[in-house]
């Protein structure tokens, strides 16, 4: 049994002895591992491209691609933290980016930024959404993407009923109520239910609602008397204006019915470009979210995309090297056209493809208006996806059946919010 | 009781003598064939609708919206093969499923054999640590296994996977293997050793050929586990030539943007080996499953 047991440590020790990985080789070379945050058939291709014109003009660094499935990424990264394990550099979005501060995993860039040629060249709306994200102030991740909640409608649709895009949450209801035909199986808009239906829903009740700011006096103002009448109008276009089986629609039903051709209204974001276009075509274009009876234009913004150099890492350089490349002007404007989101680096406005791409130049518009109000949503906050999913998701739902009042899903909802934010407050 | 035992039989007239008729109606009732076919049938289609779904989407090209897919292109199965590389997931998976197969059958007979044919010490605290083990749930041991195996250089390599997928699978499959075994007569094995084998020999002579539907149902249930399994093949890869189906089929749903064709492509992908594995076992399953589960 003893001979058995030192056999057994003996040919661990053999491989763990062989596994100890080079990244720097003794002529200088270096390899290093980039994590893609949103992997798959679509972006892959993007990023192979960006890795070889980098290599080409790094030929001492090597980079290896790891396509993540984004629905695993926070627990990849999660796992990956526990065993040491953390790749050079990864996409991280401002969703899970304090989470991944908080374990003390990430190197801050507030130096390599301004000490480099992204200095001053970055969205000031975008860089804040990061700061206001690590618990410290610091900058974690370059941001390099941003989408926005846009309204995707069928253009056709509205011209055969000769009607405008809607500017106020007044027309926009009387537009989704004229444009419905359930006989026909058409609807004039699709609610999100389902999976990820809250922060939706959020958005639109500050675009309604204009209130411009989450916390007052440490209050969550999301049970503000205003956000409320905007649920309880969108809880009333179930059924009548949307199909039925809206209350379980995550983004993927969502889609499907709007490219399936039922339905003329979704509330989504950019992201959903390609698919929305490769189904329909230029029968679709994008509207803001329409504005409310306060008249201000209030946006909370959605997660903002950057690259992250990890601590453990043992090329922080050369990792830094390929985030600065990946969100240089180039680069930015390469990837961001592709995908079809806001770039991060001011020097792209001036790209050709942003006058082209309508969606993207009425987003730009809307985040360069003076007049715009940001309000981020608290996703610093540890427990704001467990508020806002788990616990609220499926309050949502019973208020589209009318089992529950907006008021009081929302707040049921603010309550924790100002609970989780003081106790925030309180650790800071 | 007594009173109709007591009262003169002649009160009751005798059951008539079935006639002609109507023993042909009680031939023919449990029969009836709608009976069965129906509801069979209907079953059928749900069952099957879904994969019909899946079929469809993998076969018609991207856009279309017909029911019944002609002409059938194959597009979405180019894509998912040589762009999204479910070749190498293919391969990985195959060679992890039939690792875990090899495993997992050998180490249940054996285990199995001395559970059910010897006593010794501790035996039941061994079977009640086996079953418990099931209790705990993969994700909890996710980073420990994580950790360890980061040690011992198993990270990105199927042998890790194919390590981790037996521990898992091993208590089930050595209980359900020594039920089986229990249900083997000692007695032919003990006539084989009078005869002059040695334990082993009556082993290899006696007792596995009779194990054969239990060999099918343990190695098969391994295999299709061992494919299907999506966690511990997510977070032990960080090398994306070492991801498996399931890890491929996650990886084709983008955050904003998934390719059903491509998606239902790779599901059928995924689908069919399983399927030709159940087809071609299913009559030892049955028997085999019967025979370890009700008895052991």
């Amino acid at each position: 049994m003893r001979k058995l047991l030192v056999a057994v440590a003996a040919a661990a020790l053999a491989l763990s002895a062989c596994s100890s990985e080079g990244g720097g080789g003794s002529d200088g070379n270096v390899t290093i591992t980039f994590w893609d945050n949103n992997g798959g058939p679509a972006r892959e291709p993007i990023y192979k491209e960006l890795i070889s014109r980098f290599e080409a003009a790094n030929p001492t660094i090597k980079v290896e691609y790891v396509g993540i499935p984004s629905a695993s990424v926070q627990q990849k990264y999660d796992t990956a933290i526990a065993g040491g394990e953390t790749p050079d550099v990864g996409g991280v979005t401002t969703s899970y980016l304090a989470h991944l501060v908080g374990q003390e995993a990430l190197a801050p860039l507030d130096d390599r930024i301004n000490g480099g040629a992204l200095k001053d060249k970055l969205l000031p709306s975008l860089v804040e959404t990061v700061r206001q994200t690590a618990p410290d102030g610091k900058l974690y991740i370059v941001p390099s993407s941003a989408n926005m909640d846009i309204i995707w409608y069928r253009t056709d649709w509205f011209e055969d009923a000769g009607l405008e895009a809607p500017k106020t949450w007044d027309e926009f209801i009387t537009t989704a109520t004229k444009l419905t035909d359930t006989a026909a199986n058409k609807y004039g808009y699709t609610i999100r239910g389902g999976a990820g239906s809250v922060f939706q829903l959020i958005t639109e009740a500050y675009a309604y609602s204009g209130v411009d700011t989450f916390f007052k006096d440490g209050k969550s103002t999301l049970n503000d008397p205003a956000n409320a009448e905007l649920v309880d109008r969108v809880a009333d276009l179930y059924k009548k204006a949307t199909p039925e089986a809206d209350v379980n629609n995550s983004f993927t039903q969502m889609i499907a019915q709007f490219t399936g051709g039922s339905v003329a209204m979704m509330h989504h974001n950019l992201g959903s470009y390609s698919d929305v276009t490769k189904a329909l075509g230029d029968k679709v274009a994008a509207m803001p979210l329409p504005v409310g009876p306060s008249g201000k234009r209030t946006v909370v913004p959605n997660p903002t995309d950057g690259f992250a150099v990890f601590k453990n890492s043992e090329h922080q350089d050369a990792a830094w090297k390929f985030a600065e490349f990946l969100t240089s002007a180039e680069s930015n404007s390469y990837w961001n056209e592709k995908v079809g989101q806001i770039p991060a680096n001011t020097d792209v406005r001036g790209a050709a493809w942003i006058d082209q791409a309508a969606h993207v130049k009425m987003a730009l518009g809307v985040l360069e208006d003076p007049t715009t109000v940001l309000v981020p949503a608290p996703v610093y906050l540890p427990q704001y996806s467990s508020i806002t999913k788990t616990d609220s998701e499926p309050q949502y739902q019973k208020v589209l059946l009318g089992e529950l009042s907006g008021q009081q899903f929302l707040d049921e909802m603010a309550n924790k919010l100002t609970e989780a934010q003081k106790e925030w407050e309180d650790r800071k | 009781m007594t009173e109709t035992l007591t009262r003169p039989p002649v009160d009751t007239p005798p059951p008539p003598r079935p006639t002609k008729r109507r023993r042909r109606a009680v031939a023919e009732e449990p029969g009836k064939p709608w009976m069965i076919h129906v509801p069979l049938v209907l079953y059928l289609l749900f069952t099957l609708i879904p994969f019909y779904w899946m079929l469809v989407f993998a076969v018609r090209p991207s856009g279309s919206t017909q029911l019944v897919p002609w002409p059938i292109s194959l597009e979405h199965f180019d894509t998912v093969w040589n762009d999204i590389g479910f070749g190498i997931f293919f391969y990985n998976s195959v060679v992890m499923g039939l690792g875990v197969l090899v495993f997992v059958t050998i180490l249940s007979v054996m285990g199995g054999y001395a559970l059910a044919r010897f006593k010794f010490r501790g035996q039941r605290v061994f079977l009640l640590a086996m079953l418990c083990s099931q209790f705990i749930p993969g994700a909890m041991m996710l980073i420990p296994l994580f950790v360890i195996f980061k040690g011992l250089g198993l990270l990105n390599s199927l042998t890790g996977l194919i390590i981790a997928e037996v521990a898992f699978q091993l208590p089930l499959s050595l209980i359900l293997m020594s039920g089986f075994i229990r249900n083997i007569s000692v007695e032919l094995e003990e006539a084989a050793m009078v005869d002059g084998c040695s334990r082993l020999r009556a082993f290899f002579a006696v007792v596995l050929p009779q194990l054969k539907p239990a060999l099918v149902a343990v190695g098969s249930f391994a295999f299709i586990g061992a494919w299907n399994q999506f966690l511990f093949a997510l977070m032990f890869a960080t090398k994306q030539d070492k991801f498996t189906l399931p890890v491929g089929l996650s990886y084709t749903l983008g955050e904003f943007n998934t390719d059903f064709g491509a998606l239902a492509a790779g599901g059928v992908v995924a689908a069919v080996p399983v399927v030709l594995v159940f087809a071609v076992v299913q009559r030892f399953l049955v028997q085999g499953l019967s025979a370890g589960a009700v008895k052991g």
